[in-house]
């Protein structure tokens, strides 16, 4: 697709059928505007599900699916460290992209992927979907005024992250539990532990509340689990127009929480994620039973269903590769500022 | 009938003694000539001791000193193997158990990796085999130290589940079908000399601190008790019938120490819908079992 050009129906590319691919691949299904016309993905079991949901073109490596001339965009959910290399490639075939959080693994990775996708007149979006949630309203309070100013903000991300086993999900045919990839071991491959990989959604979300700036940055990293990267991170961030925040952050929780609490002169707002009970029978037939409905209200849909708006209607994307990149100079120094 | 003890403990207080008053009121005999001790602790995924799925590394501490005091210079081996979604490489770091092993001088022996000679075994009139790792085949004391915790397929994991994670084969998922026939052959073929139940902290509608530490030479009655502490019937447990039937132990039991009732009153047992899928999940087990002939 050249820039500028209007299209009827986008072709998107999925490289990556992992976790967060699949939840992309599905929503691609209720798309009105896209369609999925290739899959990229090392597992066979993978490209046999994209194949059997009806996808024209799978491939065993990314490189080929970049290749394809009828695709516009790709959607890279793809390992950390793979990130830099795929997306400088998506952008040297020209392909519009949304690439899964975080950026890339180091700010110097993030830096190569954002010179590539400027010289290339690429639109490329960084999937942060916590953007497309409930949390959006915060950023209205905050614009509104009626918090007045936020003095101090509270930004919990905390799960049990990828080290505890998954359950098959409904594309598995199987209840077996899934090993956790090895690739997530690996501090090198990852670029950091739970600051990088949910801390980032948190750091965003407040760099987009807040603005770009930050004067201090410290952190507390802990390692609950004995491993070699961070598996508790409290970062203290202060940003210049005078908010001081807290990103609280952990891959130790069996039950998920994510919440946002802005302190304000005015007033004070709490604002959670109410995390469904995944396995209750009960909840899995009605999301059957629902499943359009409920699948268009998540925030991953709603995020994706933008991106391809954005390139119907030639807008830049929000919240940009820059903005990963910003994200990652602000972890950088949180890694490099630890107490 | 079998003799359980039921002891009392807090997590801040001594385990160690704790653990060894509940050894003593079954009147378990150390023989002088014990010098290899295993310790099969449950090591579920990598899931924190604090949640209550998997042994404590505090409770295993509190078992080697008590081993210590009673056995002249024991060689300790805690063991586990790897599975399918689980490799004892990352667990024995996560669940403190390197840690463990370095302040104790104790090795981790992950089962998998270790020697092993294939056993045939027969159960419920099917023939099995399996390989028995050398380290449990050598082994002068084996203790089971198993959690008390509810299961979809089986309904409950005690000390009898607990012995399914010494099947070196990695790949557990596929005895899914058959999994009570199978947990009652590797039982027999590994049959713990003492179960210890560490039952300090239980998972089972949610976490909470039991204080229970339970000990018995017979896994079958282990396992009785637990169900009852849980709120199950073990008469309606296959796996308990099936090890009884094949003479592993007795299901009627005689406790000493605590009454079971403070416990079973206090266990956060499952609600009912959770109840409802159990059922639902074991119909589905039992239905692809006969499918598969």
């Amino acid at each position: 697709m050249k820039n500028g050009a209007k299209i009827k129906m986008i072709n998107i590319g999925l490289i990556g059928m992992g976790a967060i691919g699949k939840i992309h691949f599905d929503n691609i299904m209720h798309l009105q505007k896209a369609r999925l016309v290739a899959v990229a993905d090392l597992s066979k079991k993978s490209r046999s599900l994209a194949k059997a949901a009806g996808v024209r073109e799978v491939y065993d490596n990314y490189e080929k699916l970049l290749q394809n001339p009828a695709i516009d965009c790709v959607i890279i959910s793809v390992p950390n460290f793979l990130h830099a290399d795929c997306a400088i490639k998506a952008a040297e075939y020209g392909k519009h992209m949304l690439i899964e959080k975080p950026l890339a693994r180091n700010v110097e990775e993030g830096k190569q992927i954002v010179s590539k996708v400027k010289k290339n007149g690429i639109k490329a979006m960084i999937g942060y979907p916590l953007r497309f949630s409930q949390f959006a309203k915060l950023k209205k309070e905050i614009n509104s005024g009626c918090l007045g100013d936020v003095v101090s903000c509270l930004a919990t991300h905390a799960s049990y992250g990828p080290l505890y086993h998954r359950i098959a999900n409904s594309h598995e045919q199987t209840s077996v539990p899934l090993p956790v990839p090895s690739w997530w071991f690996e501090p090198k491959l990852t670029g950091g532990g739970a600051l990088i990989d949910l801390g980032s959604h948190m750091i965003n979300l407040l760099r987009w509340f807040f603005g770009d700036d930050v004067s201090i940055v410290k952190t507390v990293l802990g390692h609950r689990f004995n491993m070699p990267f961070e598996d508790v991170a409290l970062c203290f961030i202060k940003f210049k127009q005078g908010t001081f925040a807290i990103v609280n952050t952990g891959w130790y929780s069996l039950k998920p929480v994510t919440k946002v609490e802005l302190f304000g002169v005015a007033n004070t707002v709490s604002m959670s994620i109410d995390y469904k009970k995944k396995f209750s029978v009960l909840t899995s037939l009605r999301e059957r039973m629902l499943g359009k409905i409920l699948a268009q209200e998540s925030p991953y849909y709603k995020e994706l269903n933008y991106f391809i708006d954005c390139l119907i209607s030639d807008r830049m994307p929000s919240p940009s590769v820059e903005e990963g990149l910003k994200d990652l100079e602000i972890i950088s120094l949180a890694y490099n500022n630890a107490i | 009938m079998s003799l359980i003890s039921l002891v009392r403990t807090n997590r801040s207080s001594n385990l160690k003694n704790h653990i060894e008053k509940s050894v003593d009121l079954i009147n378990f005999h150390f023989n002088s000539n014990i010098h290899k001790v295993v310790i099969k602790a449950n090591m579920c995924y990598y899931w924190d001791y604090s949640i209550g799925e998997t042994t404590s590394p505090l409770f295993v501490s509190g078992l080697i000193d008590f081993l210590r005091e009673r056995l002249s210079s024991p060689e300790v081996y805690i063991v586990e193997s790897d599975a399918s979604a689980m490799k004892c490489k990352h667990a024995f770091r996560m669940l403190g158990y390197e840690k463990l092993a370095n302040k104790k001088g104790v090795n981790l022996i992950n089962l998998s990796k270790d020697e092993n000679k294939e056993i045939k075994v027969t159960t419920a009139n099917k023939s099995y085999k399996f390989l028995i790792p050398a380290t449990i085949k050598n082994a002068d004391l084996f203790i089971n130290v198993p959690k008390i915790k509810y299961m979809a397929g089986t309904l409950i994991s005690c000390a009898l589940k607990n012995i399914y994670g010494c099947n070196p084969y990695p790949q557990k998922f596929k005895y899914h079908s058959k999994l009570d026939e199978v947990i009652v052959a590797l039982n027999k073929i590994m049959k713990p000399d003492l179960c210890l139940v560490d039952g300090v902290i239980v998972r089972g509608q949610h976490t909470k601190k039991l204080g229970l530490i339970m000990a018995s030479e017979d896994s079958v009655s282990t396992d009785s008790a637990a169900a009852k502490i849980i709120g199950l019937n073990p008469k309606k447990i296959r796996h308990i019938v099936l090890a009884e039937k094949e003479g592993l132990g007795r299901i009627r039991y005689k406790t000493i120490g605590e009454n079971i009732e403070y416990f079973a009153q206090r266990f956060p047992r499952k609600d009912q819908i959770e109840k409802i899928e159990h059922a639902i999940i074991k119909l589905g087990v039992s239905v692809l079992r006969k499918a598969r002939g």
